[in-house]
């Protein structure tokens, strides 16, 4: 069974290598990676226009069990070109274990890389000073969701600053109504909407991204000032009267798939539930479906308030990385594409499209969907600061990331204020 | 074989001392031939021939031909070891066979519940990647944790309350369909019904039952639904004219998130009751989502019960039932002096059953809350140490404790079973 492949496999690198001549026309690379549905059909987009410039047959294989797959490829040797990996820790793990090809052997033009895709996630898919893992989209997590209608309607302008933020919810309550949405029950995950409200507090207070380095590898402690003060400004929000929507019990006890729900239901003076609602970019998918319809433009979003304005715009989010596996020539052309800026625009111009270029130079006015145009701008921002950082609760050890750390914000959020110090020092005993 | 086999029954006749020795070298010799030698040098027959197969022909094949080679295998291994056993003296050949039919069930218990037992007991004295000894380190972590330490006592608190509960439930519910002169099967088939649904699909149902929203918008739990429209002008989903009018005036009842809340502090009942003593405190500290949560297995479990104590019921005797009434003993009386005696071993039986099950319990955790707000119990707290947090030291520390509370259970009904076949 094996042997007429092979014969035809050997035909025609024969053919090719005959008639070829040094093209790499009909030379194929395999993709896979844990793209499935919609997003699967955007990279399959994105490499088609690969194909129809270089002649190189480039295919896409997306599987919601690449992750295992992809584990059992590496053990038996048999792997594909590229794999593109949800997660960069993945790439790192992959590199360690001397399966991957250093991009500078893939003759790509290292400083350039560093300059399109900021430094930080460089550093993301780098081992020992050598960097393995290639950037490619990537999410938000840094904004709050408002509806501008309401805002218009009562003459509320976007804050741009926390102080601001906190005036117009100072201003909201005062005219009886309650200003945030906050919900952070989630099943075996319950917690983690404020470690996301920390993260962005932090990346914006102290030393901004710096200091946040620091707090992902607790050189920062938890019990610092600089952290303490990070989970006073969250406790201002969630512990302010009328701040929440239903209080300190419906922060703890709504689903965070629920918790924007009451800014969609308007009562007999048509006001909604709450206005503002911090949360990352994927939330649409668990709204109602009357509201998913008007995402970008019924419902949209600001960035997430600046705090010390010395600071660099700063973004939380995460993004997926790809890495190599060999070093033949069509391997080489087409990882120069992968990290071309245009490499996504077949992509982005899709009507259903949710993935976001990582490439600072991508054309945010490309995306088809409003609300793509604002998420890509804002990452664009934050990565050419070079203030672009993944979720520090995934970078930590699990016991804190997904443990006490997790833990500690839902009982700060029953306890109230008082509680900050006990947390903090909780979460820094906890540390392995 | 046979004339050896001749010559110790000659040798068997002649001399009655010497040959218990030797008969018994002679069977030892036998059992471990047909019970040992042979099986291992079927299996490594057995073992090669497919390794060659599988290089021969495809998947596909090998998949269908293993079927009935497997079996064919199979009956080859008792026929062989049937035919050494036959060379055995005649007496002791029943022995032998008894063991040739119970060998491969406990190789087969050994292979996958014994050694994975062991090396999980290997593995608690181990680190999170079981590469070095830790000695009692996960122990130590085990009781003095406070994640550990909450989970522990949840797990005490379902033992003892959900056994209970459901044992007494299910006793009243059966002793009183057993009283009814029309529609027995049709009642106890209701309350039997839970246990025909999933655990999983039963935490569902008591899930959507248990449901908060924030509280502008409408409750659909039934639970918080009754709540917030208790009270003049208080409704859960008023809408007039088209327009919602779901925000309810801070003079209403506020919904609670049951399965959020570690305590009763969120209830009003606890405002009326802190009067700061020892009872009041212990009240206002009960779990009350772990509670919720014994629920559901109660109402799962109490049908099963009922219906094996109804059974147990109906074998009294109705001479002693008619002497108790003539007597003049009320109907407490006679569950009380009749009933339960009667049917106590029916009682351990399913405390039994009950006590297993609830140390099991998994999946109800695992659907509702998944162990948040302090709910977890043993068996979800040994998975999330594994997923979670990758400690599999710790894991296997966990598995190893819930093993052990299994053991008192074992102990006591392989003594049962011993004082059974005693008398």
């Amino acid at each position: 069974m094996k042997k007429p492949l092979l014969v035809a496999f050997l035909l025609l690198t024969l053919i090719l290598g005959a008639c070829g001549g040094g093209s790499l026309e009909g030379e194929e690379v395999t993709i896979t990676g844990a793209l499935i549905g919609e997003d699967q059909e955007g990279f399959r987009a994105n490499i088609a226009a690969i194909t129809e410039a270089t002649g190189i047959i480039v295919t896409y294989q997306g599987s919601d069990n690449f992750e295992q797959e992809i584990q059992i490829q590496m053990e038996s040797g048999d792997t594909p070109d590229f794999a593109l990996w949800p997660q960069p820790g993945a790439v790192v793990d992959a590199a360690k274990r001397g399966m991957l090809t250093p991009l500078e052997d893939l003759d790509i033009d290292l400083d350039e890389y560093k300059s399109n895709f900021s430094s930080y996630l460089v550093g993301l898919g780098t081992v020992d000073g050598v960097i393995y893992g290639g950037a490619n989209a990537a999410n938000l997590k840094s904004i709050v969701w408002y509806q501008p209608a309401e805002f218009e309607a009562r003459g509320y302008a976007v804050p741009n600053t926390w102080d601001e933020m906190i005036a117009l919810a100072d201003q909201i309550v005062s005219e009886g109504m309650n200003p945030f949405c906050f919900g952070m029950y989630s099943n075996g995950a319950s917690g983690w909407l404020a470690t996301d409200w920390m993260e962005d507090i932090m990346l914006r207070t102290g030393e901004g991204v710096t200091s946040y380095d620091k707090w992902v590898t607790n050189e920062l402690k938890f019990a610092s000032d600089t952290v303490t003060n990070a989970a006073t400004l969250l406790s201002q929000i969630m512990h302010t009267e009328n701040y929440v929507v239903g209080g300190t019990d419906a922060i703890v006890s709504t689903y965070f798939g629920n918790a924007q729900d009451p800014m969609f239901s308007k009562d007999a003076n048509g006001n909604p539930g709450c206005f503002m609602h911090r949360q990352a970019s994927f939330i649409p998918a668990f709204w109602p479906e009357a509201a998913q319809a008007g995402v970008g433009v019924e419902t949209t979003v600001f960035p997430f308030p600046v705090i010390d304005e010395s600071l660099p715009k700063a973004a939380l989010g995460g993004g997926d990385m790809w890495g190599a596996f060999n070093d033949r020539e069509a391997t080489k052309v087409v990882a120069e594409y992968l990290l071309s800026a245009s490499f996504h625009e077949p992509a982005a111009q899709q009507p259903n499209n949710a993935r976001l270029s990582a490439h600072t130079g991508f054309n945010n006015d490309l995306y088809s969907k409003d609300i793509n145009r604002i998420l890509g701008t804002i990452i664009t921002d934050a990565l050419a600061a070079d203030a672009f950082r993944f979720d520090a609760s995934d970078l930590m050890p699990p016991e804190v990331g997904a443990g006490s750390f997790w833990k500690e914000m839902m009982n700060l959020a029953v306890e109230g204020p008082g509680y900050i110090g006990t947390a903090m020092d909780n979460i820094d005993k906890s540390w392995p | 074989m046979g004339g050896y086999l001749l010559f110790i029954k000659v040798k068997l006749k002649n001399c009655m001392k010497q040959n218990t020795q030797e008969k018994k070298l002679f069977n030892f010799g036998i059992s471990t031939l047909a019970l040992a030698i042979f099986p291992l040098f079927w299996f490594l027959s057995q073992a090669i021939l497919f390794r060659e197969l599988t290089e021969i022909v495809t998947r596909n094949v090998l998949v269908l031909i293993a079927i009935p080679l497997g079996s064919t295998f199979i009956f080859l291994l008792f026929l062989g070891m049937n035919k050494l056993i036959n060379f055995a003296p005649k007496d002791s050949r029943d022995v032998l066979e008894a063991r040739m039919f119970v060998g491969p069930s406990i190789f087969m218990i050994g292979l996958f519940l014994f050694y994975p037992a062991v090396r999980t007991f290997y593995l608690s004295f181990k680190d999170r990647y079981s590469n070095d000894f830790v000695g009692f380190e996960n122990y130590v972590w085990a009781v003095t944790d406070a994640e550990m330490i909450t989970t522990i006592r949840n797990q005490v608190i379902w033992l003892i309350a959900v056994v209970t509960l459901t044992l007494i439930v299910g006793l009243v519910v059966g002793w009183l369909t057993d009283r009814l002169n029309k529609g027995e099967s049709f009642f106890k088939s209701i309350v039997f019904m839970p246990m025909a649904i999933s655990a999983v699909g039963a935490t569902a149902i008591f899930k959507f039952i248990y449901e908060y929203r924030p509280p502008p918008l409408t409750q659909i739990g039934i639970i918080n639904g009754i709540r917030v429209s208790k009270g003049d002008n208080c409704y859960n989903n008023r809408i007039i004219d088209g327009e919602f009018y779901g925000f309810d005036d801070a003079s209403c009842v506020a919904p609670v998130g049951w399965l959020q809340q570690r305590d009763l502090s969120a209830l009003p009942i606890a405002e009326t009751l802190q009067d700061g003593s020892w009872l009041s405190n212990m009240f206002v500290n009960l779990p009350i989502n772990t509670l919720l949560l014994m629920v559901i297995m109660v109402w799962m479990y109490t049908g099963f019960a009922a219906v094996v104590f109804s059974a147990g019921i109906k074998a009294i005797p109705a001479e002693i039932m008619e002497a108790g009434q003539i007597d003049g003993a009320s109907e407490m009386r006679i569950f009380r002096s009749i009933v339960v005696p009667y049917i106590k071993s029916t009682i351990v039986v399913v405390g039994t059953y009950m006590v297993v099950t609830v140390l099991k319990a998994f999946d109800i955790i695992y659907v509702s809350t998944r162990g948040d707000l302090e709910t977890n119990l043993l068996a979800v707290k040994m998975l999330d140490e594994f997923s979670k947090y990758r400690n599999f030291g710790r894991s296997s520390t966990v598995a190893v404790i819930i093993f052990i509370c299994v053991l008192p259970v074992i102990i006591g009904t392989a003594l049962r079973e011993r004082d059974n076949l005693d008398s």
